[in-house]
C-alpha cells in the first residue's frame, strides 16, 4: 500500500470517525445524564444543517455566523424539546420515564423531518458553510474541510469534557446521572439540568449536522445515517460512556475505513453490525459499560 | 431516411390528433360513469427519493391540468390522488397501492420509480384489475410479465430496461474512440454499483459485455445505497487508473460528492454517471466538479423543441429549480394513458377486467410521442423499445440519451444519439 492510499484511507477514517464522536457525544450524554435515549437527535441533526444553510443563502451573512446559527438552532430545539416534552413526561414515575421518552422523540424527530421536507423540499441541497481548497501532506493532498471537521471534533470533544469536569453545572450533571433522587435531595435543580443537557445536545447536534453536511449534502433525512452509527458507537462503548463512545467511534471509523478498501466499500457497514453483535455476546454492557451503572 | 425535424412533425400531429380524441368522444354514450376519475400513484414523497417523488406529482399534476383544460377523458376530469411510499421497499409501496384502490377506487395506479419492490407492484394492478404504468427502469419487469402475460396485463413499464445501459454505454465509449474524439490510455475500465437492483443489473450487464465491446475490468466495486464517503473507492481507482470510470449508482447527492472528491487528485478517466447527473442537485451540490461528467438516461425530457412549452410550463408552475427531467415521466405516463382509455371507451374501475384489458390493448397500441421520446411497448416484456440499441429506428424507440455538463451553470448538453444531439462531446477539464 502506497504512502498516499494509506493518508487517503486513514483521511477517510478519521473525518467519518470525527463525525460520528460528535453525533455519538450528543446521544451519550443525554442518555448518561438523563436516561433519555433522544431518538430526535437525527432530526435536530438535519434542522442545524438547515439553519446553517438559511443564514448564509437566505441571510446572506457569512459561514462563521452560519454556524453559529446551525449551534442556536440545535440548542434552541432542544430547549423546546425539553419545554414541550420531557418536562411534563418527567412528572411521570421514573419506570415508564425511559420508554415513554423514546416513544415521543421518534414521533417528534418524525415530525421535524417532514417539516423540513415541507419548508425546504425534497432536493438536496449543498452546505455553504464549508471550506474549499487542499492540504498537502507529503505526496498526496487532503481536503481542508476534513481537517476542519477533525479539529472541531477534538475542540468540541474537550468543550463538553471541561463542562462535565470542571463546572458547576457539570458537576450538577453528574451527580443527576449518578442518581435523579438523591441529586434532587441534595439541592440540584433536575429540571434545569435537564434543559441544559438537552441544550448542550442540540448545540453539539447543530454543530454536526453543519459538519456532515458540509461533506454529504443537505437534505431531510441527512441525520438518518448519523443517528444510526452514533447509536451502534453507544452500544459498542456501553451506553452513556462519554469517553468510550468517542474511543469507539474513531476506532471503528477507522475499521470502516479499512474494510472498505481492502474488502470492498460494501462491507464496511455490515463489519461495524457484525462487531456490536460479537461486543453484545462478549460483554453485554458494552466494550467500556459496567451493569447499571451511567458514568460521565 | 428520418430527420429530427420531420420526426417532431409526425409526433405533433399525433399529439394535436390525441388531444382531439380526448375532447369529441361523447361522455355518456362511452363512460359508464359519471364524475372525477381518480387516478392513483404511489411515490417516494419523503425519504431517501423525496426529490424525485415530488416530482413525479408536479408531472402528473401538470399533465392532469392540461387534460382537464382539454376536456378530461370522455368529458370526466382527471383528479390525483397520492400515497408517500416513504422509503420504499415491498411492502411499503403494496400497501400504498392496495389503499388507492381501496379508498379511492382507482382504475389506473402511475407511479414514478419505487425502489426495492421486488415488481411488487404488478401483483397488486393484477389482483385488482387495475392499469399500473411505472418508471422503475427495471429488467425484473420484463421477466416478471413474462412468467404469465394473462395475469399482469395491465402492467408497463413506461421506459426500456435499466439492462440497455450496458451495452449502450460501452457502445457509446467506443464510438467516441473510433470518431478520434477520445484517445485511452488503456482500455480498463472501472465499474462502480451500488447495492441496489437497478445499479447491480446495469453494472453486471456492463461487465458481461465489456470483453465483447474491447474493454478489461480493473475494478468491480460495489458500495452502500446511499453513499457519500468516497475515499476508500477513490484510493483504490488512483492506485491503477482506469480509461473510464462507469458509476452505476444514481442518487444526485452521492455522485455531485463523487465528482468533489475526485477532481482535488483525477485520474485521466472519462467519467460516466448513471441518471443523478440529470438532476439539478447534481450541479448544485458539485458545482465547476461536476463539468465534464457524461451521464445518459433511457428517459427523461428531450431538450427539443418539441418539449419547450412543456418545459417552460413545468418551471412556470413548480418553481425555477425544478427538475422536469423527472417529472416529465409521470407527465408522459399519464397523458399516454389517457389517450388509451379514451380510444377504449372509458377508465373503467377496480376489478372490471373486462375495461382494463380494453384500456391496455389501447395502451400497447399506441405508439405515443411523449416528451421524453417515443413510448412504445416492447409485447415481450411490456417495457418501451430502446433506440438504438434494441430497435434501430428512432420512430418506435425511446431515445438512450448520453449528455454532458459542459458548464455548471447551464443544462447538460446532449451529445448522443446523433439524431437528437444538440452539442459535441468535449473532453473533460482533468484530461490533459
Amino acid at each position: 500500500m502506497s504512502a498516499s492510499t494509506l493518508i487517503a484511507i486513514l483521511t477517510a477514517g478519521l473525518t467519518n470517525g470525527a463525525v460520528y464522536a460528535l453525533a455519538t457525544i450528543g446521544l451519550s450524554l443525554v442518555w448518561g445524564s438523563l436516561g433519555m435515549l433522544n431518538m430526535a437527535h437525527g432530526a435536530l441533526l438535519t434542522l442545524g444543517g438547515y439553519a446553517a444553510y438559511t443564514v448564509v443563502t437566505t441571510y446572506g451573512l457569512p459561514a462563521p455566523v452560519g454556524f453559529v446559527g446551525g449551534i442556536a438552532a440545535g440548542a434552541l430545539a432542544g430547549a423546546i424539546l425539553y419545554g414541550a416534552v420531557v418536562k411534563h413526561l418527567l412528572k411521570q414515575p421514573s419506570e415508564t420515564f425511559e420508554t415513554n421518552v423514546l416513544i415521543a422523540t421518534v414521533g417528534i424527530g418524525i415530525a421535524l423531518e417532514n417539516t423540513i421536507l415541507l419548508v425546504y423540499g425534497g432536493q438536496p441541497f449543498r452546505q455553504p458553510t464549508s471550506m474549499d481548497g487542499l492540504l498537502r501532506i507529503g505526496v498526496t493532498s487532503v481536503p481542508v474541510q476534513d481537517i476542519v471537521i477533525i479539529l472541531v471534533s477534538l475542540l468540541m470533544m474537550g468543550v463538553v469534557g471541561w463542562i462535565l469536569a470542571r463546572t458547576r453545572m457539570g458537576r450538577a450533571i453528574r451527580a443527576t446521572a449518578q442518581n435523579r433522587e438523591a441529586a434532587q435531595l441534595m439541592g440540584v435543580p433536575i429540571r434545569r439540568v435537564y434543559l441544559q443537557v438537552l441544550m448542550l445536545a442540540g448545540a453539539l447536534a447543530g454543530i454536526c449536522g453543519v459538519l456532515v453536511s458540509s461533506i454529504t449534502q443537505l437534505s431531510p433525512s441527512l441525520g438518518g445515517d448519523p443517528m444510526l452509527k452514533a447509536f451502534i458507537m453507544c452500544v459498542i462503548a456501553g451506553l452513556g460512556n462519554l469517553p468510550g463512545a468517542v474511543a469507539s467511534a474513531f476506532g471503528l471509523a477507522l475499521i470502516e475505513a479499512f474494510v472498505q478498501f481492502g474488502a470492498g466499500a460494501r462491507w464496511g457497514f455490515p463489519v461495524l453490525l457484525l462487531i456490536v453483535i460479537l461486543v453484545l455476546i462478549w460483554r453485554p454492557t458494552g466494550l467500556f459499560g459496567r451493569a447499571a451503572i451511567r458514568r460521565l | 431516411m428520418l430527420d429530427k425535424r420531420s420526426l417532431l412533425r409526425g409526433s405533433i400531429g399525433a399529439g394535436v390528433a390525441g388531444m382531439a380524441a380526448l375532447a369529441s368522444v361523447k361522455p355518456s354514450e362511452a363512460a359508464g360513469d359519471s364524475g372525477p376519475i381518480p387516478v392513483g400513484a404511489a411515490l417516494p414523497m419523503s425519504g431517501l427519493s423525496a426529490a424525485d417523488g415530488i416530482e413525479f406529482k408536479n408531472g402528473l399534476e401538470l399533465a392532469a391540468s392540461e387534460i382537464n383544460a382539454a376536456g378530461g377523458v370522455l368529458g370526466r376530469k382527471i383528479e390525483i390522488h397520492v400515497e408517500d411510499t416513504k422509503d420504499m421497499g415491498a411492502d411499503v409501496v403494496s400497501q400504498s397501492m392496495q389503499r388507492l384502490v381501496d379508498r379511492y377506487s382507482v382504475p389506473v395506479i402511475i407511479n414514478g420509480y419505487n425502489v426495492g419492490t421486488n415488481m411488487v407492484e404488478m401483483d397488486v394492478a393484477a389482483d385488482n384489475d387495475i392499469i399500473m404504468m411505472h418508471a422503475n427502469t427495471l429488467i425484473s419487469h420484463n421477466e416478471k410479465f413474462k412468467t404469465n402475460p394473462e395475469r399482469f396485463y395491465g402492467s408497463f413499464q413506461m421506459d426500456p430496461p435499466e439492462f440497455y445501459y450496458g451495452p449502450g454505454c460501452l457502445s457509446f465509449l467506443n464510438d467516441l474512440i473510433k470518431d478520434g474524439k477520445w484517445k485511452p490510455a488503456n482500455k480498463k475500465i472501472a465499474i462502480i454499483p451500488s447495492s441496489v437492483e437497478y445499479a447491480v443489473v446495469i453494472a453486471n450487464a456492463m461487465r458481461n459485455q465489456a470483453q465483447k465491446y474491447g474493454f478489461e475490468v480493473s475494478l468491480f466495486e460495489t458500495v452502500g445505497f446511499p453513499t457519500s464517503q468516497w475515499g476508500p473507492t477513490l484510493a483504490k481507482l488512483r492506485q491503477d487508473p482506469p480509461a473510464a470510470i462507469l458509476v452505476t449508482h444514481f442518487l444526485p447527492q452521492d455522485l455531485a460528492q463523487f465528482m468533489l472528491q475526485f477532481t482535488p487528485q483525477p485520474t485521466q478517466s472519462l467519467i460516466y454517471m448513471q441518471y443523478g447527473p440529470s438532476l439539478p442537485a447534481f450541479r448544485q451540490i458539485g458545482g465547476q466538479a461536476v463539468n465534464g461528467v457524461i451521464y445518459s438516461t433511457v428517459i427523461g425530457c428531450l431538450p427539443d423543441d418539441f418539449s419547450a412549452d412543456f418545459r417552460k410550463s413545468y418551471r412556470e408552475k413548480f418553481g425555477p429549480g425544478a427538475a422536469y427531467i423527472t417529472g416529465s415521466q409521470t407527465y408522459d405516463a399519464l397523458w399516454k394513458w389517457a389517450l388509451s382509455a379514451a380510444i377504449a371507451g372509458g377508465a373503467g374501475k377496480p376489478f372490471d377486467k373486462d375495461q382494463a384489458k380494453k384500456v391496455s390493448h389501447a395502451i400497447k397500441q399506441l405508439v405515443y410521442r411523449g416528451v421524453s421520446g417515443v413510448q412504445r411497448v416492447d409485447p415481450d416484456g411490456q417495457s418501451a423499445y430502446c433506440y438504438p440499441t434494441q430497435v434501430s429506428d428512432p420512430s418506435l424507440g425511446m431515445p438512450h440519451q448520453f449528455l454532458q455538463h459542459q458548464d455548471y451553470k447551464s443544462d447538460p448538453k446532449l451529445i448522443a444519439p446523433a439524431l437528437y444531439a444538440t452539442d459535441k462531446f468535449v473532453l473533460p477539464p482533468w484530461i490533459k
